[in-house]
């Protein structure tokens, strides 16, 4: 299974930088939520696909006894909410972004960069 | 001892300024009394300097490095002790009576500069640390920048200051690397050792570059040819700061420092040879540009910069005369130069004109300064009996003495005859030829702006005539210090004829006549303008030209704003740094093995690849939202993925975190336009598919390799087993996130909590009119409005539910905190975000704040009772006869619950005002 | 003497500023509050970083494993000397930027967040400096990173959001590198503790994950610490930043990454050691330095607005820091520390100075601006003192970084070595060169628009300027204390098997 998932991690974090590299930012915050969701599957991996039993302990047994690996799960649900998180955020700016460039292009929106350019005549927010 | 003159000096000089704005146009002569009485207290070093003793004194300042506040006062740096003292009250003096009509405040700030500035000047050639010398000699460069720049209102004077800052401070850069190379090459920073052990230096593989790093700096300092073009510029400083620094004593440090190195010079192969070319041209530059200037003052800053270049051939002369002649011609050129800098400031004072042209019958108004200038000039022009007319005996006497041919002996008469000239010119011409011009005069002469040129005119005759005390205790002890070997120097009147006294009767024969011939050599060279085009200046504007040309280009390439390029780049650079990684590890990738190979669960892979599938589909589309389902369809598929793999617990969470990235988006995607029309170019395309490309091979690699080694467990056993046992929970991925890495949850919940302030200040009602419209209207909101309830409540209790089983069995506080919020969402969706908040009755801040603080406050227990934080405190209680236990973890599971729900909300209710609008 | 267990010091200077950041939320609405509850934090997270730099300082490391499970199975927090230093740093910084915030920050930006976004970020500064658990450092980057943009877009400005747009997307893909690079670690080592995985590399043999993982993780933090060339998103955004925000993120954050580089690869990949798996390290940080310096201060030369200006600065000090750690000699490493502290006060004052310059004068523009020598000559001294600093003139703080970092350069005895020397003195002379142009045209030329003279500067932001700077100018007086200290933080921040084959 060790290349299936390595073929489905790698190729979907490649899918995730396709989007990513575009000029439209709801494009482009589709392809990072893709990134997030490849990485888990990568992080996923370093358990090794050693047990399909979950850790958890069974009743009556004090211990665990052949399960998956509990730590990258545990460092995947970390790294799920904190993606999560950072994709809300992404929308939301993109979504002030549209209000106030009516655009979403990235090509079509410089204020950040014109803001007091060397190059471009002088420009104030 | 000397440490504590220095002190002083220090301290009086930074306590100046509210003093002299005190002593207001007095401030000259009041705050006169800090040099002179240093002068009084180096002069009391005498009968030791020519007893040859060498005072010495050290403080701590940076043991670990070996650099300490170490002085050392020998005959050569009370030479320059004296002038910097003694030239140095004067010019406060001078200073005083000159900024008479200006404020308190300037003519304070003035004076006070001037003082730091004497304060720095003794540092430098005080200090025997290197290093300490270095922030000396930093100190001089920057004080100059500020006196030169002292009158900011003129573009020009910045522009002056700006050059010699640039010009100096860069030369400084050179002097420091050559000193720590020093430093790295010897083990030592002091002077006194390094110039013991120069032919050790000389012989090691740095010795150039110290040598080159040596000349820079001198050279940028004392104005030596590519580098002199500052010090003309300069003259824009008020004229007592050109006496001071610009001719007397800063530009004289460069010469300090390599007559300190001069052994070293002499032990390196062709080192005396640069020291001398360099020192030629600049005295042909200085001497050819002052008979093309005009000005009074960039006169004189052209013939010093000759001197300069002189005094530079004599350390480039080897033999003992050179070094006499060297402090002969220091001491003298310092009394007559300053003089006449005086002598132009009172003349630019009192008249208004700079330009000598215009002067003429000054004598009638400005007697004693004439009186000055006359017997400055005579010094200058080497005339008997003055000091100007030993040191060029002495030069003379020098470069016969020495090894080198006839070239030098050439230029020196030519340079000494131009200096002839302009001697007579700076004199003759303003004060007593021309008495048919007719100049008004606001005022005439003033005590404090006699006492300075008059009294150093009359040492330049005083001490030629009894040069004995002078010999004994400075020219004779300096010689010794930096020839090595004393040498018995007489600064007197030769006898009888001799091929030296031959040699200034030429040079004096030449210099009538350049004098005589002044005006039209004078006219011919000044129409000759395209010389300026070719001089070190315009060079040097060139290549700030260049710079800023360079830098507005290098500015254009990396700022050119389109985001798309910054990742591309971003992505590529990493590629090639793991690529590189990878081939410089030097091993190949380790494959599995084949019975790893063989155990491919046809399910699952195959589940796989719908997923990539989705991927590549998300990729593809055109049109966003079907871009959105594609990635949904992958985060789906992952979640599958999660859950045959032994991990319900990331299916969950997964799956409900996916769900609502789905809702907030269509929700988001109401406002936002859909239509996904093309923003690249086909070949953007094509290098965007081929990057891709390159990094999922990169990471397919490492996965592969990292997948085939041996896997360590010891971490992970060591958490199922202890577990139960210890932290009493059986779900082990809900123990480590709450107990064993308890840390990592909190800071990922105060990651969400920051995510939803945020979220609320961008999409919050503040930012703009609250929106109360249910979004989700027509036949889903139809469906919604009678669904939601039969949604809410059981969502809600499962929610609770989730939560408290969570640390035994699937569940947790994420997973339930999100369940909470999906149902809430239901009701916002369908009846909008008014009635969601009644339902709610609590602000979702507060819900994240509470959280937060529940979270947090939960280690806190631990910590008092076992002094680590995040250490759960379980206490069992018993609940219909079962002991259930209870602990610390759970209130921290409450808060990431709390957590949750509340910053989902935010996310929710903002985005829904957004779509409202 | 106050004893506190060593166990709580270690993380006081998180939990203070988080617990304030919770407060800060649940005080929503009440801005006063909040303003004194941010206040109160910030002094109390000094205090207690300086506790504990006392206690390091005196009595070695102190370790405590968050939930008193023994290390590598739990998260340890590990204050060593470097760890301390740096708290103690930042908690400087932070008391002059809430001091100048005072003026600058004002009831709306307060109410966007501010004081809670601002506390949630100091948490994760010092968070990152002291956890000894590598994923730990990744959570707290990205808490670094959210609080980072919502800081950025407090005014919810056009420049702003298009600003926090770019930062965001340019550093999650960062934090992605940072990610696969930990997961590849842990898959190879089984451990996240960097204690543990430091004895677990030494004599490992290389591998096509290490390297990946080492290289991966060096992209993430080089993108953070604004390297040549991803360094796009430092200059695109921090200029957009409220000023006090700006001087926040100039003097914290792209140091933290740097110090994430400096812990990771020299302590985890022992990368300066024989016995490291991971090869090539040391040319790849070489060409990174070098590359950001000469651009970053070229593009600085180049502009116009002050806090552009300033940003690219900022990349190029950083270069200078990761300059001395591609040295990989004791003497850089120790050099590295040294300039560290030095350039996180300077940047700091350096931006807040550029507000009270635009408060005088009305506007970031250099070219509007002037006369304030005459106007503030008081201010005038204290921002000079930053720009002579950053200069590298003596005796502020910036020559011994300076000297520190070239001769450690010279004594590496290698052409790579002198190579970079050169380059960092030409490089510094660029920096002088930008540097007076900026003062010049800000202090002492006489403002192009007559009338109006400059406003008047609020005292408290002379103040916060001036607490950094006379910090420069102390550090550059007495130099010897803090030399040491970074001597022997150097010492015990290279493992032992490594640091007997260092030069």
């Amino acid at each position: 299974m060790t290349v299936v998932y390595a073929l489905l991690g790698a190729g979907l974090f490649g899918c995730g930088v396709f989007m990513l590299l575009s000029r439209n930012m709801v494009r482009m915050l589709l392809g990072l939520s893709l990134l997030t969701t490849s990485v888990n599957v990568m992080i996923f991996q370093t358990g090794r696909f050693r047990s399909q039993l979950p850790p958890i302990i069974p009743e009556g047994s004090e211990q665990l006894v052949n399960s998956a690996d509990p730590v990258p799960q545990a460092l995947i649900l970390t790294a799920i909410v904190i993606g999560f998180a950072l994709t809300v955020i992404l929308m939301a700016l993109a979504l002030r972004v549209h209000g106030s460039h009516e655009s979403v292009v990235t090509s079509e929106v410089r204020s950040a960069e014109s803001l007091g350019d060397p190059i471009l005549p002088e420009k104030t927010t | 001892m000397i440490s504590s003159l220095l002190a002083l000096s220090i301290a009086g000089s930074s306590l100046a300024y509210p003093v002299a704005r005190r002593l207001g146009r007095w401030a000259g002569w009041g705050m006169a009394l800090l040099p002179a009485a240093l002068f009084v207290a180096f002069l009391g070093y005498a009968p030791a300097s020519s007893a040859g003793i060498v005072a010495t004194d050290s403080l701590a300042w940076v043991p670990s490095i070996g650099i300490d506040f170490s002085f050392r006062l020998d005959g050569f740096s009370f030479l320059f002790c004296l002038l910097i003292t003694g030239i140095g009250t004067l010019v406060v003096i001078y200073s005083g009576a000159y900024f008479s009509d200006a404020t308190d405040r300037e003519r304070a700030r003035f004076i006070t500069l001037i003082l730091l500035f004497m304060t720095a000047m003794l540092g430098a050639v005080l200090a025997d640390n290197l290093i300490v010398l270095y922030l000396f000699w930093e100190a001089t460069s920057i004080l100059s920048f500020l006196l030169i720049g002292f009158d900011a209102a003129s573009a020009h004077a910045r522009r002056s200051a700006l050059m010699s800052l640039r010009v100096t401070v860069g030369g400084g850069l050179a002097l420091l690397a050559a000193i720590i190379l020093t430093g790295a090459t010897l083990g030592t920073f002091s002077l006194t050792e390094v110039s013991a052990r120069a032919p050790e230096l000389a012989a090691s593989a740095w010795a150039p570059a110290i040598a080159g790093g040596l000349m820079i700096g001198a050279f940028a300092k004392s104005a030596q040819f590519p580098l002199h073009f500052w010090l003309p510029n300069a003259m824009q400083a008020p004229t007592p700061a050109s006496a001071y620094l610009h001719s007397a004593t800063m530009v004289k440090l460069g010469i300090y420092l390599l007559a300190r190195f001069e052994p070293f010079f002499g032990y390196l192969p062709r080192g005396r040879e640069v020291l001398l070319a360099v020192a030629l041209v600049t005295m042909l530059v200085g001497a050819f540009q002052a008979l093309r200037a005009e000005n009074f003052k960039s006169v004189l800053a052209y013939s010093t910069v000759a001197s300069l270049g002189i005094l530079v051939m004599l350390v480039a002369l080897d033999g003992p005369m050179a070094t006499v002649a060297m402090m002969g011609f220091i001491v003298a050129h310092a009394l007559y130069k300053a003089t006449l800098f005086f002598v132009a400031g009172s003349v630019q004072h009192a008249t208004g004109l700079s330009k000598l042209r215009l002067m003429g019958g000054l004598g009638r108004y400005l007697p004693v300064t004439a009186v000055a200038a006359a017997l400055a000039s005579l010094s200058m022009a080497g005339l008997p009996p003055f000091l100007g007319f030993i040191s060029k005996e002495f030069l003379f006497e020098a470069q016969i003495q020495s090894t080198t041919d006839a070239i030098p002996m050439a230029v020196a008469v030519l340079v000494n005859a131009v200096i002839v000239g302009v001697a007579g010119v700076v004199t003759l011409r303003p004060f007593f030829l021309g008495r048919d011009r007719e100049i008004e005069v606001r005022h005439g002469e003033r005590l404090g702006l006699i006492v300075g040129p008059i009294i150093l005119a009359t040492l330049g005759l005083v001490i030629s005539l009894d040069p004995g005390w002078m010999n004994a205790s400075v020219f004779g002890p300096a010689v010794a210090a930096v020839y090595g070997t004393t040498v018995d120097v007489t600064a007197a009147m030769p006898h009888g004829l001799s091929p030296v006294l031959l040699l200034s009767g030429v040079v004096l024969g030449i210099g009538a006549l350049i004098f005589v011939f002044w005006r039209p050599i004078h006219r011919r060279l000044r129409v000759q303008l395209w010389l300026d085009s070719y001089d070190a200046e315009s060079a040097y504007e060139a290549l700030l030209r260049r710079i800023d040309d360079l830098s507005l280009k290098v500015a254009r390439t990396v700022q050119h704003g389109d985001l798309r390029g910054y990742l591309w780049t971003v992505m590529a650079a990493a590629v090639a740094l793991a690529g590189w990684g990878m081939i410089a590890s030097g091993v190949l990738p380790r494959i599995p093995t084949a019975e790893e190979m063989g155990v491919v669960r046809l399910g699952p892979a195959l589940m796989a690849l719908v997923g990539l599938a989705g991927g590549l589909a998300a990729a593809r589309a055109r049109g966003l939202i079907g871009a959105m389902l594609a990635v949904g369809l992958a985060g789906l598929i992952t979640a599958l993925m999660f859950m045959v793999n032994g991990a319900p617990d990331l299916a969950l969470t997964q799956f409900s975190v996916e769900s609502l990235t789905v809702v907030l988006l269509t929700v988001a995607l109401l406002t936002l336009p859909l239509a996904g029309h093309i923003t690249r170019s086909a070949g953007e395309r094509k290098r965007d598919m081929a990057l891709a490309a390159a990094m999922s091979a990169v990471l397919f690699v490492a996965l592969m390799d990292m997948g085939s080694s041996t896997p360590v467990t010891e971490v992970s056993a060591f958490y199922g087993e202890r577990s139960y046992i210890e932290a009493f929970g059986r779900n082990v991925v809900n123990v480590i996130l709450v107990d064993f890495r308890g840390l990592d949850t909190l800071g990922e919940i105060t990651v969400i909590a920051a995510s939803s302030v945020l979220v609320w200040s961008l999409l919050g009602p503040q930012s703009r009119a609250e929106g109360q419209t249910p979004i989700a209207s027509g036949r889903s909101a139809f469906i919604f409005r009678f669904t939601s309830p039969l949604f809410f409540w059981p969502l809600l209790v499962l929610s609770v539910i989730t939560l408290f089983r969570g640390h035994n069995a699937i569940g947790g506080g994420f997973v339930g905190g999100l369940t909470a919020a999906l149902a809430f969402a239901v009701v916002s969706l369908s009846h909008g975000i008014e009635q969601t908040r009644r339902r709610l009755r609590i602000h979702p801040a507060l819900l994240v704040g509470g959280g937060l603080t529940l979270s947090i406050a939960s280690g806190l227990p631990g910590m008092l009772v076992h002094g680590t934080y995040l250490t759960h405190v379980w206490f069992e209680t018993s609940v219909l006869g079962f002991t259930i236990k209870q602990g610390t973890a759970t209130l921290f599971d409450m808060g990431v619950y709390l957590v949750v729900l509340g910053a989902v909300l935010s996310y929710l209710f903002g985005f829904q005002r957004e779509a409202a609008r | 003497m106050i004893t506190v267990p060593a166990g709580i010091l270690a993380v006081a200077p998180v939990l203070i500023p988080l617990g304030g950041a919770a407060l800060t939320v649940l005080a929503r609405r009440r801005q006063p509050l909040q303003r004194g509850i941010m206040e109160v934090a910030v002094v109390a997270q000094l205090v207690a970083s300086v506790l504990l730099l006392v206690t390091v300082a005196s009595g070695g490391v102190a370790v405590v494993t968050l939930g008193g499970w023994g290390s590598p199975f739990g998260i340890s927090f590990v204050a060593d000397r470097l760890g301390a230093l740096l708290c103690v740093t930042a908690s400087v910084i932070a008391v002059a930027v809430a001091l100048f915030a005072r003026a600058d920050i004002r009831r709306r930006r307060r109410k966007a967040g501010f004081d809670a976004l601002f506390l949630a970020m100091l948490a994760a500064v010092n968070g990152a400096f002291l956890t000894g658990d590598i994923f730990n450092l990744y959570v707290w980057f990205e808490l670094m990173l959210v609080c980072a943009v919502g800081l950025i877009t407090l005014d919810r400005r056009r420049a702003q959001l298009d600003g926090a747009f770019r930062y965001t997307s340019m550093s999650m893909m960062g934090a992605t590198f940072m990610l696969i690079g930990i997961g590849l670690l842990y898959g190879e080592a089984g451990t996240l503790d960097m204690a543990h995985l430091s004895q677990v590399m030494s004599g490992r043999p290389p591998s096509i994950a290490l390297s990946a993982s080492a290289f991966l993780l060096l992209s993430g933090f080089v993108l953070k610490a604004g390297l040549f060339p991803l360094f796009f998103w430092l200059p695109a955004s921090y200029h957009t930043a409220p000023i006090s925000v700006a001087a926040a993120l100039a003097g914290l954050l792209t140091k933290v990454a740097f110090y994430a580089c400096l812990r990771v690869f020299v302590l985890v990949f022992g990368v300066a050691g024989t016995m490291s798996p991971v090869n090539g390290m040391a040319p790849a940080l070489a060409i990174l330095a070098a590359g950001t310096m000469v651009v970053a201060v070229f593009a600085a030369i180049a502009q116009t607005d002050v806090r552009r200006l300033l940003a690219f600065h900022v990349m190029c000090q950083v270069a200078y820091l990761v300059l001395a750690l591609a040295l990989l000699s004791m003497l850089g490493i120790a050099a590295a520390v040294f300039y560290m502290v030095h350039t996180m006060l300077v940047q700091a004052g350096l931006f807040l100075g550029a507000g009270a310059i635009a408060r005088a004068n009305r506007g970031y523009d250099m070219r509007r601006a002037g006369g304030l020598m005459s106007d503030r000559p008081l201010f005038a001294g204290v921002f000079a003192l930053l720009a002579f600093s950053i200069s590298g003139i003596p005796p502020l703080s910036g020559f011994w970084s300076k000297f520190l970092v070239i001769d450690a350069a010279f004594r590496h005895g290698s052409t790579t070595g002198a190579v970079l020397a050169v380059i960092a003195i030409v490089v510094s002379f660029l920096t002088l060169y930008s540097m007076s142009k900026l003062w010049t045209q800000a202090f002492w030329k006489t403002p192009v628009r007559k009338g109006h003279a400059a406003k008047p500067i609020p005292a408290t932001m002379v103040w916060s300027v001036a607490i950094l700077a006379v910090s420069s100018l102390a550090i550059g007086l007495v130099p010897d204390a803090l030399l040491s200290y970074s001597r022997e933080a150097a010492v015990q921040l290279v493992p032992a098997a490594v640091a007997e084959s260092l030069p």
